[in-house]
């Protein structure tokens, strides 16, 4: 699932929960110094969290239904004709 | 009952800290106007520039020589987005362009990564380019710095959740605070506004993932509020039927499309689209560009599916490509080819045609951005009659931030609006909607029925038909789904508040879609007919105008603005 924060690298500085564009995060400093992944599935991996990090801390997922359709290139070639 | 929890007043209000809405704020302040910037989330990572861009159309003399026809016949004829432009628009866009590519430059946003300015991919064999090849991920931080420095005030975390009109004349905004959990009121009154809030996505069936609706190639944060609250407030809305449609990896819509360097392919190996057989980085393949039905066209008819090929590009151009997808903003897509062992070298990528959206459709402005409302501007990708993405949204934000400045002088605040109807009326309905907490209808509820109706209903094609007696039907829906919604969402803080009054504004741009789309009776481009199947060459020349009179949904034809 979308963002994960690693606990024992955060510092609870609240930057992620700060600027990610659609507020996946909340940030109860006074319950948890580590921000909460709240509304995980809004996230847009825009990857600002990651980049922003100061302590590397939050990493992506990327759910299974949006996986990258992919195929060996070399495939993309004329098949042989299959008869019945 | 919910109170104001803060009023301010301002000479210019920017509604959204975008790229046009930064630049606007930009502007305005350095015209000695008090700026206040209402960003729904955080100016330094908010919306579809977020993280970064890499193409910014421009037309650089020096370049392209001393005509800005020969460009503008590429912005409007070979690109795709020259549908629905009044051309003195993309005039004056393309005549400043080059002045704020220069400020960008000089702000420390590389705008000429290599040493010279130089315009790669989106392009044709054999024509000029015009697609200025820059580096745009820190754009965001770096716009935000320079409003700053020039003493504009920015509200992040403050969404803008009415606009408010008085005497048919722009007045304030009411905001909600989502950065406590429990919602907060903010008053701004203001001299003009400036919407800024980008495209509006959500507004129908995610085509990659269905389930999953914030897997948007452009930002999910954009909900269509500027659009639904300008028209509430009685702005004039133009060619919203014509809604677009954009293209990209399959399933994994943020991904990019023109930053790839390669050529489409058949499974067989054939090529797509007529344009390259071999991949460079100074043309790309611009198949997805103007033919992007193509990837739907090749899986309805069987002969699919199409995939992006990179195989044979230079090991040179991978290491461009990737250099350009780190600008674009992709790196979540790089990280995770990286971790799935997915090699462009080696991997063709499967592309699709994602859901349609609103970009460059929405308010209708002059060649100042301004609106029909008085005090109201647009500019960037909410505006309807003009569109040129990141250096639309750069330079239009700047010419109509420079204009509102001005004419903020000129303007006198409004009394009191703690009494305004509008402000009453939505903070009333933000406390039902609280009130009923987890027992009402949940926000992403009425989102997913929204995009239920607009996808079966006012779809777009290719394929897929509207007609008279649909549109009624779907006009008939989404009207008792809005009655629903408002008697009976419910939301448990700030942040699921924001997100039920988003869904009622897409059902309001929903509605006014439809109302437009059954008053165009022929075919053009994405909006299909299939009680009107041919293409009128009357409506040419015609833009729709689409907008709220005495509570009633109005059309109204209007002449193109033609240079
Ligand atoms: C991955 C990616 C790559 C792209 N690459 C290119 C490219 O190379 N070239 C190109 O030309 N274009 C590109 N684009 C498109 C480009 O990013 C947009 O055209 C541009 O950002 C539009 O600017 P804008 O200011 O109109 O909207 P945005 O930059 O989207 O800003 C809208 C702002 O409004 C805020 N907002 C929304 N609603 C409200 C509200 N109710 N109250 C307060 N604030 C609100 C949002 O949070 C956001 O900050 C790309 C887009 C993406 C996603
Ligand atoms: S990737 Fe972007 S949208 Fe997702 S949590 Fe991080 S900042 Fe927010
Ligand atoms: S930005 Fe990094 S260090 Fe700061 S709160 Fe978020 S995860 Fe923790």
């Amino acid at each position: 699932m979308p963002p994960v924060i690693d606990r024992e690298k955060c510092t609870g500085c609240g930057t992620c929960a700060e600027i990610c564009p659609v507020q996946v995060f909340r940030h109860h400093k006074d319950n948890d110094k580590i921000p909460e992944v709240k509304f995980r599935r809004e996230c847009w991996h825009c990857n600002a969290c990651v980049l922003d990090c100061p302590a590397g801390a939050v990493s992506l997922s990327v759910p299974l239904p949006c996986m990258l359709l992919h195929v060996d290139a070399s495939t993309l070639k004329p098949r042989e004709p299959r008869h019945v | 009952m919910y109170s104001i929890a803060q009023s301010i007043d301002t000479d210019v209000l920017v509604m959204g800290g975008g790229i046009a809405g930064l630049m606007a704020a930009i502007a305005s302040a350095d015209r000695g106007a008090k700026v206040i910037v209402a960003e729904k989330a955080n100016t330094r990572r908010s919306g579809s520039g977020a993280t970064g861009n890499d193409h910014f159309r421009c037309w650089i003399p020096e370049k392209h020589g001393p005509d800005y026809r020969v460009i503008m016949n590429e912005v409007l004829n070979f690109s795709q987005f020259g549908l629905c432009h009044d051309t003195v628009l993309t005039r004056r866009f393309l005549e400043k362009s080059f002045d704020i590519v220069k400020m960008w430059d000089a702000w420390g946003i590389p705008m000429r990564p290599t040493g010279d300015w130089e315009f790669t991919g989106h392009a044709f064999p054999g024509r000029i380019r015009s697609a200025l090849k820059y580096d745009g991920a820190q754009q965001k931080p770096i716009l935000t710095r320079e409003a700053r420095k020039r003493g504009a005030g920015i509200l992040n975390h403050h969404a803008v959740i009415e606009l408010l009109a008085e005497d048919g004349e722009i007045a304030g905004a009411l905001t909600l605070d989502t950065s406590r959990d429990e919602p907060a009121f903010t008053l701004i009154r203001a001299k003009c506004v400036v919407v800024a809030t980008g495209c509006t996505t959500r507004l129908y069936v995610n085509k990659a993932t269905p389930g999953w609706m914030f897997n948007t190639a452009f930002c999910p944060g954009n909900a269509g509020g500027g659009i639904a609250q300008s028209f509430r407030a009685g702005a004039k809305l133009v060619n919203l039927e014509l809604a677009t449609r954009h293209a990209g990896p399959r399933y994994f819509e943020r991904a990019g499309k023109s930053t790839w360097i390669g050529v489409y392919k058949y499974p067989d190996g054939r090529t797509l689209g007529p344009f390259v057989s071999k991949p460079t980085k100074e043309l790309g393949d611009i198949t997805s560009d103007i033919w992007n039905a193509s990837f739907t066209e090749v899986v309805k008819n069987g002969s699919g599916p199409a995939y992006l090929d990179c195989s044979e590009t230079s090991p040179e151009d991978l290491a461009y490509m990737r250099w350009g997808m780190k600008g674009e903003g992709l790196t979540a897509l790089l990280d995770y080819m990286d971790r799935e062992g997915i090699d462009p070298a080696r991997h063709a990528v499967e592309f699709m045609q994602y859901e349609p959206f609103l970009i460059g459709k929405g308010l209708d402005v002059d060649i100042n951005g301004q609106c029909s409302l008085p005090g109201l501007y647009a500019a960037g990708d909410v505006v309807g009659n003009f569109r040129a993405d990141i250096g639309g949204a750069a330079v239009y934000g700047w010419i109509s931030g420079d204009h509102a400045g001005t004419s903020a002088a000129g303007r006198t605040l409004r009394g009191s609006l703690e009494r305004h109807p509008a402000v009453e009326r939505t903070l009333a309905l933000c406390a039902d909607i609280m009130k009923r907490g987890e027992r009402g209808y949940a926000w992403d509820e009425a989102n997913m029925a929204v995009q239920q109706l607009m996808s079966d209903y006012a779809p777009a094609g290719p394929f897929e038909k509207r007609s008279e007696s649909l549109l009624d039907a779907g006009l008939h829906y989404m009207r008792a789904l809005r009655g629903k919604s408002r008697a009976g969402l419910g939301a448990v803080c700030s942040h699921t508040l924001l997100r039920a009054l988003e869904s009622l504004d897409l059902m309001d741009v929903g509605e006014a879609l439809m109302v437009a789309a059954r008053e165009r009776r022929e075919s053009r481009g994405p909006h299909l007919r299939a009680d009107y199947t041919f293409t009128n060459p009357m409506l040419g020349e015609l833009f729709l105008d689409v907008f709220l009179r005495e509570g009633e949904i109005q059309t109204e034809w209007r002449k193109r603005n033609m240079v």
